[in-house]
């Protein structure tokens, strides 16, 4: 009969502990290996988490944003904006798109009584809230009546209201937008998310509640110095259905601009979808070089364990004279490996975790080990405690016993 | 008869050469004998009390233990012999020096499978015996040579086995404490215990009821009372 586990787990922990400042030196490896796993997968799903809610702060997965291609130069000069007319006809041969908004951008001046305010203002039209899925916190959002009847109306960002009205409310009040006399007609709702190890700028999103919107037909018409449409978004009626939509957009406007890739078509979904695999080989590549500490870790303490056993030979002996069997000798040794390991483990997952909330705290993402991460580290610990612990085992129990007892 | 030999061989490799240890070695020993083996340094004694405690095989010949012929015993069940059969005192007494006293007498107990309280209890009981009660709980390193070949013994005898075998145990101690040691022998022969001592001390041997002489490998004596 071989000696129980609990018994062998007790030999191992006293020798362990007889054995103090080697044991310290032999888990550092694995301290340290295991704590990187932590921290690594951690910070990558912590990572992850941050983009998504990024990607869902800007309007969720199923967007779907056209924009100009800047590093793109049309040899045949095709128009780099589209016509409103050209808005119209894509939105009639998209019936997938459940919203779609043609935006035109300026960046104007805004007064009130003495207030005086430089920010950009957004030419949209009423489906511009739905796929944003940004609403007014205070008065209403432009509506169809407003885009018909070329309102001068003007939906403010909270930016905005506080520089021109401070604390005085807007609802009704005349402002100056670009020298013409706008009504303001609601307030945008405050926009956040904490920076990520950004300095200075708490709100990653503090750009959003600087902006003005207007009808898109007032900003054409009556004009504030741009009326070029060079980017719409469009919303899919759910994220599923967003990367084929997208196809087709690009073929249509690919079609319209006779096969030129002017523009750049873009799905959130799709965007996420990539997002994720650069991640996933962010992550690949940082687990691997923490396993190669590991791998370090694991050779140093295979070395650790040959030393031990020449060291403990005569022990050996002396055990097998006494009634040890070979798979006695071989358990006590491999399960103090595995101990070692294993404690290793445990010292690096508490390490990791504390080292993850300094880190937290310094990039402000949320992150925390979760149980499989935990699980993650501690199998691998404790895996490489068996490899690294085996070939000692056996060495260990293959010792003849004359001989081990001669050891000097 | 306890312990049979017929022809024992034994060889060692040592680079290219071979050297013989036992040349045919026949001895019988009775249960409840107390034998010395004695020969000079390198007669090949010791490698005989290791074929005889089955820690060693022979190159040839045959052993019979309890008569039972040791090399057809699988490992497994020569471990079991070692744990509950013989018991083993040697000169430089072998404890565990990172073990307490009373770990180190309860190390064949664990083998045996016995539970940490019935160790506890047995080791206490033979450590009495030997008259060591008191140091339980010291490490062997604060014990003097003669108080750890008693508790050498009583790990040898711990298991209650029917054979003691001892490898000069008395070679590193003082006149004192050999006596000591040898007076507790005498209790275990008298307690039946079957006891073979490999000694070069006249003194030790005067103790046995028979004495085997061994040179190059060979019994010069005979098997003989």
């Amino acid at each position: 009969m071989v000696i129980p586990f609990k018994e062998s787990i007790i030999v191992g922990f006293s020798d362990l502990w007889s054995r103090k400042i080697r044991t310290l030196v032999t888990i550092t490896g694995i301290i340290l290996g295991t704590m990187s796993i932590i921290v690594v997968l951690s910070l990558m799903n912590g990572i992850q988490k941050k983009t998504m809610e990024w990607m869902m702060e800007r309007g969720g997965l199923a967007k779907i944003t056209v924009r100009r291609d800047w590093n793109y130069e049309s040899p045949t000069n095709e128009p780099k904006v589209f016509t409103l007319r050209e808005i119209n006809l894509i939105k009639s041969l998209v019936p997938e798109a459940k919203y779609m908004n043609p935006v035109i951008r300026a960046y104007i001046k805004y007064s009130y009584k003495k207030n005086n305010y430089w920010g950009p203002v957004r030419g949209v039209l009423t489906d511009f809230s739905a796929i944003e899925e940004w609403d007014v916190e205070k008065g209403r959002f432009i509506n169809e009546i407003d885009i018909r009847e070329y309102s001068d109306v003007i939906v403010i960002g909270t930016k905005v209201k506080e520089e021109l009205f401070g604390n005085e409310d807007p609802i009704g009040k005349w402002i100056t937008a670009h020298g013409k006399r706008v009504q303001v007609i609601g307030i945008m709702k405050h926009r956040f998310m904490e920076n990520s190890g950004a300095v200075g700028n708490d709100n990653a999103l503090s750009y959003l509640n600087r902006r003005c919107f207007i009808p898109l037909s007032t900003m054409v018409r009556k004009g504030t110095g741009n009326d070029e449409i060079n980017s719409f978004t469009v919303k899919a009626y759910d994220a599923n259905s967003a990367p084929d939509l997208r196809e087709k957009l690009e073929a249509i406007i690919l079609n319209l601009r006779h096969g030129e890739p002017v523009f750049r078509i873009e799905s959130a979904q799709e965007e996420a979808e990539k997002m994720k695999q650069q991640q996933l080989i962010f992550t690949i590549i940082f687990f691997l070089i923490s396993a190669i500490s590991m791998l370090v870790g694991g050779i140093v303490i295979m070395n650790i364990m040959l030393a031990t056993i020449k060291e403990r030979t005569r022990e050996i002996g002396i055990r097998i004279t006494v009634g040890a069997k070979r798979n006695d000798i071989f358990f006590q040794f491999l399960i103090q490996t595995i101990l070692i390991t294993f404690l290793g483990g445990i010292v690096g997952v508490f390490s990791g975790i504390s080292i993850l909330s300094y880190v937290s705290e310094y990039l402000k993402i949320e992150l925390f080990a979760n149980a499989f991460t935990i699980l993650i580290a501690i199998t691998v610990s404790v895996g490489l405690g068996m490899v690294s612990g085996i070939i000692p085992a056996i060495m260990a129990s293959r010792l003849n016993p004359v001989e081990a007892l001669r050891y000097e | 008869m306890i312990i049979s030999t017929g022809n024992i061989i034994k060889n060692y490799k040592m680079g290219k050469v071979i050297v013989s240890a036992l040349r045919g070695i026949d001895i019988e020993i009775q249960k409840g004998e107390l034998v010395a083996i004695m020969g000079p340094s390198g007669s090949g004694k010791s490698t005989l009390m290791h074929i005889l405690g089955c820690l060693d095989t022979p190159t040839a010949g045959k052993y019979f233990l309890n008569n039972e012929e040791v090399s057809k015993i699988k490992k497994a069940k020569l471990a079991k012999i070692r744990n509950k059969e013989i018991g083993f005192v040697f000169q430089t007494f072998n404890l565990l020096p990172h073990l307490n006293i009373q770990k180190n007498i309860e190390m064949p107990l664990m083998y045996s499978g016995l539970s940490g309280r019935k160790r506890a209890k047995i080791a206490k009981k033979v450590l009495g015996s030997v008259g060591l009660s008191d140091r339980l709980k010291h490490k062997p390193s604060e014990l003097s040579g003669g108080q750890r070949q008693r508790v050498a013994i009583a790990r040898a005898i711990v298991n209650n086995p029917s054979i003691i075998l001892a490898d000069e145990p008395t070679g590193n101690l003082d006149t004192t404490s050999g006596n000591d040691i040898l007076s507790i022998f005498s209790d275990l022969h008298t307690q039946g215990h079957t006891i073979i001592i490999v000694t070069h001390d006249q003194a030790v041997a005067k103790k046995a009821n028979r004495i085997i002489h061994i040179v190059d490998g060979l019994i010069q004596n005979g098997n003989t009372l």
